[in-house]
């Protein structure tokens, strides 16, 4: 899911920093606010956290691989803004050292799995739970939101892929991602509404279920 | 089925290698280890954009084949810098490639086979591949805390530095706990296991990993403690641009700046 | 020999959330330029008092005064910095203490909290590596260093503040005899010279090199020994009771 750069026009996946660079300075704020000194190095586990989990790769419809973000999780766990951070901290260090979807990308990738994934999945569950979401309507809520927040981002990813060909061409070829967004969206979907996005929802739920067995040992609150 | 838990293993495994091998590497004495870091970053962000913004696949292989040069120039094996590179972004195509297929679309393979259809593929290709290259180079011939320290320099927030740094750091601790429990599940394994299995496993994992990740910040942020941390980050200057930086940055400039131009007149 | 009290306990009682107690009435006198070993099983709570010792938690019951000021709860702010730069406590777990992206950079990490000047932090730098014998590391990640090199580093990254008070939590553990004896001899070192040193260990066989005193917790969390480490250690009997042996250990 993460988009390498040439895929996209320059343009494009900088320009998408709009969104995503006051995303992040309300995420450094609130975390500032709500963590103190020990958002420093808790942050820093949260992301390496999502970049493990972002490692394990398994198979999808579709005959392809797929990983779980995590990014629900963390926001349940901690709050949503620490997992915009967390995931992209995550997605930098991908990019950077791993060269895991482009450098230029950034901006675009963070926006995806970062962003809208978390925050989608972050609003479903409430909305889903509640006030104050206990028992097992918390962990359903917790489910469907994961399974949300993931498919939403796959969308976003399939039509960003989608409108390069529309908005980018030479002599009627597309200059960039080649495919449009009658193929791009569907493949996406299939790929991950059919299957990681289930798991994404499986990880969070069983990750709760985990947490609250071991009591009030997160640093702050959901 | 069981396969990608035992692929996930390797890939892991793989990576804490590679990371290690890395550092080696980028210890070596070639041309572009010797550069600051700061002028490298600027120059592979130059060169990325440039190869983002070409149509021409000639100046596109022309490139291509400087960035090779440069690690030529920096003892880089060139076929590591070529898999690096290659292996990972065939693989997005065909993610996205493949669905298409199982969902029945012939005529998208058939516009395909037309020569200006396929003439743009091998030009989107190459520029994927290029830029990806200068990436790849880059961190191949730079440790990683010179590449953080040039975020800081380049007026990246120390404090985003130093979280950066840290999850760097400690991914590799998570990755060994994780390596630790997929071992310990191989040798628990006498059959063969179902894909629910599978997944409850990995959501257990993904359990204890978040545990293990707050555990580890809670004791980091005690020793960051004891050692005065204030929530203020300083960090120690340690870098002087020399001439021959000034000049690898303008030369990376330069060779960007002639391959947009050139890029309008040549294919 | 006696010098001025550093560490003073008197009934101290610690406990995490809601479990047994961690410590359940400690006495202990420390003095200026004493070398403790503090000995007791795992789980027995020796790391918690050189948690205490070192400011980060505070006792839940008894009295504690540090260099002759009373402490009722942790340090914050302005106090933590002095206190930190007099007391200087290497974890147990070194990967905790090894944080930043170099050996380097986390041996600075110290002297730059304290606000030191650059040449300043450079020259302590490389006065803790060279006490270490880790100079040719300082570059290094640490996730490409042995077990034995980051404890040295981990140490290294504690000395570069020159704490008066050095507390170890069981710095010589999991390592093999070759790096342990290494490590032994540079403890030593370190307790030359008037610092004073509180080591926490179950490993009886280096105690009589790093330490004039031997202080043992037994497993109801309270001192049940305070003497030279011969008089101590030659007690097969406390050591049993204490499970610092085994019946099965052959004696010493």
């Amino acid at each position: 899911m993460h988009i390498p750069d040439g895929y996209l026009s320059p343009f494009f996946s900088v320009g998408s920093g709009v969104v995503t660079v006051p995303a992040w300075s309300v995420a450094a704020a609130r975390l500032r606010r709500s963590l103190r000194g020990r958002s420093v190095p808790m942050l820093a586990l949260l992301s390496a956290f999502s970049f493990a989990l972002m490692l394990i790769s398994f198979p999808v419809p579709g005959g392809t691989t797929a990983h779980a973000v995590g990014g629900t999780l963390i926001a349940i766990v901690v709050g949503p803004w620490a997992a915009v951070a967390g995931v992209s901290v995550a997605l930098v260090i991908q990019a950077l050292f791993f060269g895991d979807g482009g450098i230029l990308a950034i901006p675009l990738n963070c926006l995806n799995l970062a962003v809208v994934l978390p925050l989608t999945g972050w609003a479903v569950y409430r909305l889903l739970g509640g006030a104050r979401p206990a028992g097992r309507r918390r962990l359903w809520a917790a489910g469907v939101g994961a399974y949300a927040g993931l498919t939403l981002a796959a969308l976003a990813v399939g039509v960003e892929l989608g409108l390069q060909p529309a908005l980018f061409q030479v002599a009627g070829q597309p200059v960039y991602a080649p495919y449009t967004i009658a193929q791009a969206v569907p493949a996406m979907l299939v790929a991950h509404g059919l299957g990681a996005s289930f798991v994404e929802a499986a990880v969070t739920v069983l990750g709760l279920v985990y947490v609250e067995r071991l009591g009030a040992r997160s640093p702050a609150g959901s | 089925m069981s396969d990608w838990l035992e692929r996930t293993a390797a890939t892991i495994a793989g990576s804490i290698e590679r990371a290690v091998f890395t550092e080696e590497l980028a210890r070596a004495p070639g041309w572009l280890q010797g550069l600051d870091p700061r002028a490298k970053l600027v120059a592979c962000l130059t060169t990325v954009m440039a190869a983002g913004f070409l149509r021409s696949l000639t100046v596109l292989l022309a490139l291509y084949a400087a960035v090779l040069a440069a690690a030529v120039a920096s003892r880089t094996p060139l076929d590591l810098l070529v898999r690096r590179v290659w292996t990972g972004v065939p693989l997005f195509t065909a993610f996205v490639l493949v669905p298409s297929l199982f969902l029945g679309r012939p005529p998208y393979l058939a516009v395909h086979l037309s020569v200006p259809a396929l003439w743009s593929a091998v030009i989107f290709v190459a520029r994927v591949g290029t830029g990806v290259s200068a990436a790849v180079l880059l961190v191949l011939t730079t440790p990683w805390a010179d590449l953080l320290r040039a975020l800081h320099a380049l007026r990246v927030p120390p404090v985003f530095v130093l979280v950066l740094s840290m999850t760097y750091r400690y991914a590799f601790l998570l990755l060994h706990a994780l390596t630790g429990r997929l071992e310990a599940r191989r040798s628990r394994v006498v059959g063969a296991t179902r894909g629910g299995e599978q997944r409850a496993w990995l959501a257990g994992s993904a359990g204890a990993l978040l545990d293990r990740s707050f555990q580890l910040g809670a004791d980091v942020y005690a020793a960051m403690l004891a050692r005065g941390f204030t929530g203020e980050v300083r960090t120690l200057r340690r870098f002087r641009l020399r001439r021959a930086d000034a000049w690898a940055v303008a030369g990376a400039a330069l060779l960007a700046a002639a391959a947009l131009a050139a890029g309008t007149a040549l294919p | 020999m006696s010098g001025d009290l550093v560490f003073g306990l008197r009934g101290v009682r610690y406990r995490y959330h809601g479990r047994r107690p961690a410590l359940d009435g400690i006495d202990l006198d420390v003095r200026r330029g004493e070398r403790v070993a503090l000995l007791g099983a795992n789980g027995c709570g020796k790391s918690t008092l050189l948690k205490l010792l070192d400011g980060i938690l505070a006792p839940a019951e008894g009295t504690m005064t540090v260099l002759g000021e009373p402490v009722r709860a942790v340090p914050n702010g302005e106090a933590a910095h002095r206190f930190h730069r007099t007391v200087g406590l290497v974890f147990q777990d070194p990967d905790v203490q090894l944080f930043s992206a170099t050996v380097l950079d986390d041996v600075a990490f110290g002297p730059l909290q304290l606000g030191l000047p650059d040449a300043e932090v450079r020259e302590r730098c490389d006065e803790a590596l060279g006490r270490m014998g880790i100079a040719r590391l300082a570059d290094r990640a640490p996730f490409e260093l042995s077990l034995g090199e980051k404890k040295r580093a981990a140490i290294a990254s504690v000395l570069s503040l020159r704490p008066d008070v050095l507390l170890l939590d069981e710095p010589t553990a999991s390592l093999d005899p070759r790096t342990r004896w290494v490590l032994v001899d540079l403890l030593r070192e370190l307790g030359a010279g008037g610092r004073t040193v509180v080591t926490a260990t179950h490993e009886l066989d280096v105690v009589p090199a790093i330490a004039g005193r031997a202080v043992v917790i037994g497993e109801q969390r309270r001192v049940v020994a305070d003497g030279p480490p011969a008089d101590v250690l030659r007690d097969r009997e406390l050591l049993l009771s204490a499970n610092l042996v085994h019946e099965r250990d052959q004696p010493l």
